[in-house]
């Protein structure tokens, strides 16, 4: 489903990859964890095309998307849900979801039905339901987290990318987000999960990979990585 | 009235109200013009946070494209009214094409290699290419305009009011009403909102943000296409026509805020009103003055100044 192949990117002369290799099979939980400064948003911005990777090659269903806009990558399937959320402040909730839906509802996707996925959304995060018209710049940090996520939802992607979406969230939601992941799982949606909370994310994951300095470090089935001692040692003691 | 105050300039001033709310109805005219044409600065604005300093030479040539049309069409032996609503969509078309022409060749080369005075260099030279065009094909001599409407202005209680000038008012009102209604109801509008409030976060949702802001550009110099068309009749028409309008709008978008919808409307007629009140009741030679003071009043009162970050995240 996707597959990244070497992927060289930074920002201006300033190189933060260099040379990661990441496969994510269709209808699995694939999560990137490291530490901070360690590349992982650098990794999915270059993946939806929010900057431009120097070399490399980013496979989405076997066409190579690596240095397409990012308009371009999320009508083929790609929906990226950014880190720090960047939902639409001066629209409401419910536009910012259509707007997710922006590719179906201008004939650049399969249509579908966006109304009952929109309700969708609501029943999956009934906080915005009792929001739905209030601006998304006033609502509070975890709603719009959900709002970012049940928006990149509304694309109803082929590949879907988070970026830490329990960051800056209550224990509580922290939970609640963790079991959507886990139910969205289930729906069989095809995922690559950032956390920063190693541990949680191996908990729900198919497979991780470990990001050091800009390069793979390790990686494996996430049972796997969540018994080894360096793994342990490295991200998973502080986390919990 | 107090007979004992004659004599005191006050007095003067309000010697009939009738006079006074005379020198309002042109100003209130004149001010929903610099209002449209604002308008258009704020569109570019929000998407790109970039401006097209050719503003006022897009109101040139979109009023003299209309001029072309208009006399073509009454060539033909149309009425003028039926020749001026006919010559609408084409000035129409027309504004669309050289916005997009602006933006591709003055700002969208200048915003990929992140040049702050790049764009402002382009827009303003384009503006003075334009004029030289406008001077080629249509002289530098100033050019009547036939009124779509009677010439005769209605007598409402007293005061004279010219049916262009209504017109000029609803032909304003109705565009910034259709672009709200865009905005607002259509997945599309919603969309360029959404490039309004972060550009890369609309990209992600599948939007293509660089034709987002051509568009803008394009209904940019729509706008001031549309307020040369109904400013003409009332005016002379010519080359030079637009260049101290599009300053004076620049104030007026400065005044108003360059993110507030209604901002403009009221900066328009603030500046408008003033305009003639001082042209009438001092002299029409400080005409320009108070807006030039407004505007200095409005860049040091608010010292994050034209883009300062209280102008742009007003919600
Ligand atoms: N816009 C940018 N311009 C320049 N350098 C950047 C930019 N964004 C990130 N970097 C640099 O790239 C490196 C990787 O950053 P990135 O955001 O990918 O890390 P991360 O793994 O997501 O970290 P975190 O866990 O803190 O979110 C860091 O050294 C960072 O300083
Ligand atoms: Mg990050």
């Amino acid at each position: 489903m996707l597959k990244v192949q070497n992927l060289v990117a930074g920002y201006g002369k300033v190189k933060v990859l260099h040379a990661v290799s990441i496969h994510v099979p269709k209808g699995q939980l694939v999560t990137l964890i490291g530490s901070n400064g360690a590349g992982k948003t650098t990794t999915l911005r270059a993946i939806s095309g929010m900057i431009k990777p120097e070399s490399g090659e980013i496979l989405l269903n076997g066409t190579n998307i690596a240095g397409m806009p990012s308009h371009e990558i999320t009508r083929l399937g790609m929906a990226h849900s950014p880190e720090g959320r960047r939902v639409f402040p001066t629209l409401p909730v419910t536009d910012n979801l259509l707007l997710g839906a922006f590719p179906r509802l201008t004939g650049a996707r399969p249509k579908g039905d966006v109304d009952t996925d929109l309700n969708r959304m609501f029943e999956l995060f009934p906080r915005l339901k009792e929001r739905k018209d209030q601006l998304a710049g006033t609502l509070s940090g975890g709603e719009q987290q959900m709002l970012a996520m049940a928006r990149a939802l509304m694309l109803q992607p082929e590949v879907l990318l988070l970026d830490e979406p329990s960051m800056g969230l209550a224990p509580r939601l922290v939970e609640e987000v963790f079991a959507t992941i886990a139910r969205l799982k289930t729906a069989k949606i095809t995922m690559l999960l950032v956390e920063q909370f190693a541990a949680a994310a191996l908990d729900v994951a198919d497979f991780g990979y470990v990001l050091e300095n800009g390069r793979l470090a390790g990686s494996g089935p996430a049972e796997k990585l969540k018994n080894d001692p360096a793994v342990r040692a490295a991200y998973l003691g502080a986390s919990h | 009235m107090d007979l004992s105050l004659r004599g005191f300039p006050l007095v003067r001033v309000f010697t009939t109200m009738q006079n006074f709310f005379q020198i309002l109805v042109s100003g209130i005219s004149v001010g929903m013009i610099y209002g449209v044409i604002a308008f258009g600065y704020q569109l570019t604005f929000a998407t790109s946070k970039t401006l097209n300093f050719g503003q006022g030479e897009a109101l040139t040539l979109g009023a003299l494209v209309g001029l072309t049309v208009v006399n073509f069409l009454i060539g033909m032996k149309l009425g003028t009214f039926a020749a001026y609503l006919l010559a609408l969509p084409l000035v129409f078309a027309f504004g669309l094409a050289q916005g997009s022409v602006v933006e591709w060749l003055g700002v969208r080369q200048a915003m990929k290699t992140k040049s702050e005075a790049g764009w402002i260099m382009a827009t303003i030279a384009l503006g003075i290419i334009f004029k030289n065009l406008a001077e080629n094909i249509w002289g530098k001599d100033p050019l009547k305009f036939p009124s779509p409407l009677s010439e005769n202005p209605l007598t409402i209680m007293g005061v004279n009011i010219r049916p262009m000038e209504i017109a000029i008012v609803l032909g304003a009102l109705a565009m910034m009403l259709a672009v709200e209604l865009f905005n607002r109801r259509s997945i599309y509008g919603k969309a360029v909102v959404a490039t309004s409030n972060d550009r890369d976060a609309a990209g992600l949702m599948g939007i293509n943000t660089s034709l987002v802001i051509t568009f803008s550009y394009a209904l940019s110099s729509l706008s001031a296409a549309l307020a040369g068309v109904l400013v003409a009749p009332i005016t002379l028409t010519g080359a030079s026509m637009g260049a101290a309008l599009g300053l004076k709008a620049f104030a007026v978008a400065i005044i108003g805020g360059l993110s507030s919808g209604m901002g403009v409307v009221v900066g328009g007629l603030i500046l408008g009103i003033t305009e003639s009140l001082t042209g009438f009741y001092i002299d029409t030679g400080y005409k320009d003055v108070p807006g030039l003071i407004l505007l200095l009043l409005v860049l040091s009162l608010k010292p994050a100044g034209l883009f300062g970050k209280a102008a742009i995240k007003k919600v």
